[in-house]
């Protein structure tokens, strides 16, 4: 038995006002540069003569510091999405398997740290779709690290695409396996994403950042994000338009 | 053997990648901020720059105006070492002779010797 929803968020009710988002912004560029200085010793300190347990340790933090330093470029990109000249911000036909095997690959010694996978589901025909590759990366970078810390160990995060019965809309869901969201939290992520980003606890631990900036992306790009609970997890998806492109294959 | 002029106001920073450098054989000089940039500029005619953006005081950009403003300082390439990096685009830059940007956010340790080799060719 699975429960899916709709996360869009309306416009009348933004989650962090733009005051909130400017202030946000700033603290993201004043934490970047001592992450980047943190992650910079690690890799000088990886690089010399340590032992195994150190390299791992050193490893650890390395990895810490690069999940932290996405966290505070996605924050700058939000605050970036309304600049009237955003030349970055442009949409194409994008291949999902493609991108979620290249996150995959990036991600792997993350996972890997974290006694855990990712796998991409095959499709014998590929589907494309419409978005902005940077934001639709930044949005399934941000779901798989969710599943990271929310799957058992030893488990497998699995990235799947879909196209929906409705028509022209194409969903790529990060699926975890970890434990069932309670019905009081079900109903809490359901009804509070769309109020205020301090009160959701999508999961026990968090605050609901990630998935804010998840869905002001996929606001952008006319898309939406959303949760499916099953018994043995979650899966975050964003649905997209499907590129018409399509019907060439 | 080359010499590179590194614009840093980050100590531990400016150390670490003055280090990498060095052991890359390059010959190095550090400057804090934009105005003792320019001192080392006249005094010891880099062969190439690497600059961060976001500086004490002065920023990049007034340092890069600077240069731009001399016939014998705009012909030094300069790399831009930032965490702007993906606010910031080369095309835009390229001509107050910014001829890379690296974004320290995702470095890897030989990304600097690496990107001045590009620049300048393997001459050291």
């Amino acid at each position: 038995m699975k429960k899916s929803e709709g996360l869009g968020v309306e416009s009348s009710e933004k989650v962090i006002d733009a005051i909130e988002v400017s202030s946000l912004t700033a603290a993201a560029h004043e934490l970047k540069s001592p992450l980047a200085l943190v992650r910079q010793l690690a890799l000088r300190l990886d690089a010399s003569d340590v032992s195994d347990e150190q390299r791992r340790l050193i490893q650890q933090i390395t990895l810490t510091s690069e999940r932290a330093l996405r966290l505070t470029s996605d924050l700058t990109r939000v605050a970036r999405l309304g600049e009237v000249n955003d030349a970055l911000f442009e949409l194409e036909p994008i291949n999902p398997e493609q991108l979620c095997r290249d996150i995959a690959a990036e991600l792997a010694p993350l996972f890997e740290a974290h006694g855990r996978s990712l796998a991409v589901s095959h499709r014998v025909h590929p589907l494309l779709l419409v978005a902005n590759r940077d934001l639709l990366r930044r949005i399934i970078m941000n779901f798989s690290d969710n599943a990271l810390y929310y799957s058992q160990p030893g488990t497998a995060v699995h990235m799947q695409i879909q196209a929906l019965t409705k028509a022209g809309t194409i969903r790529v869901g990060i699926r975890d396996f970890g434990p069932a969201l309670s019905n009081d939290m079900w109903r809490k992520l359901q009804k509070k994403l769309r109020h205020s980003p301090q009160a959701i606890h999508a999961r026990p631990q968090s605050s609901g950042l990630g998935l804010f900036i998840a869905s002001q992306f996929a606001e952008v790009m006319n898309g939406t994000i959303g949760a499916t609970r099953h018994r043995d997890g979650a899966t975050f998806y964003v649905e997209l338009q499907a590129s018409r492109q399509l019907s060439l294959l | 053997m080359t010499s590179v002029l590194l614009v840093e106001d980050d100590p531990w920073l400016a150390e670490l990648e003055a280090d990498v450098l060095v052991g890359a054989g390059f010959t190095v000089v550090h400057s804090p901020h934009a105005p003792s940039a320019i001192a080392k500029i006249d005094e010891t005619q880099p062969d190439i720059i690497i600059l961060d953006v976001l500086l004490t005081g002065s920023t990049a950009f007034a340092l890069l105006h600077e240069l731009q403003s001399y016939g014998d300082t705009k012909m030094i390439p300069v790399i831009l070492c930032t965490n702007m990096a993906e606010s910031l685009k080369l095309e835009d830059l390229k001509q107050y002779g910014v001829r890379r940007i690296v974004d320290k956010t995702t470095m890897q340790l030989d990304d600097l010797p690496a990107a001045i080799k590009a620049v300048l060719g393997n001459v050291m």
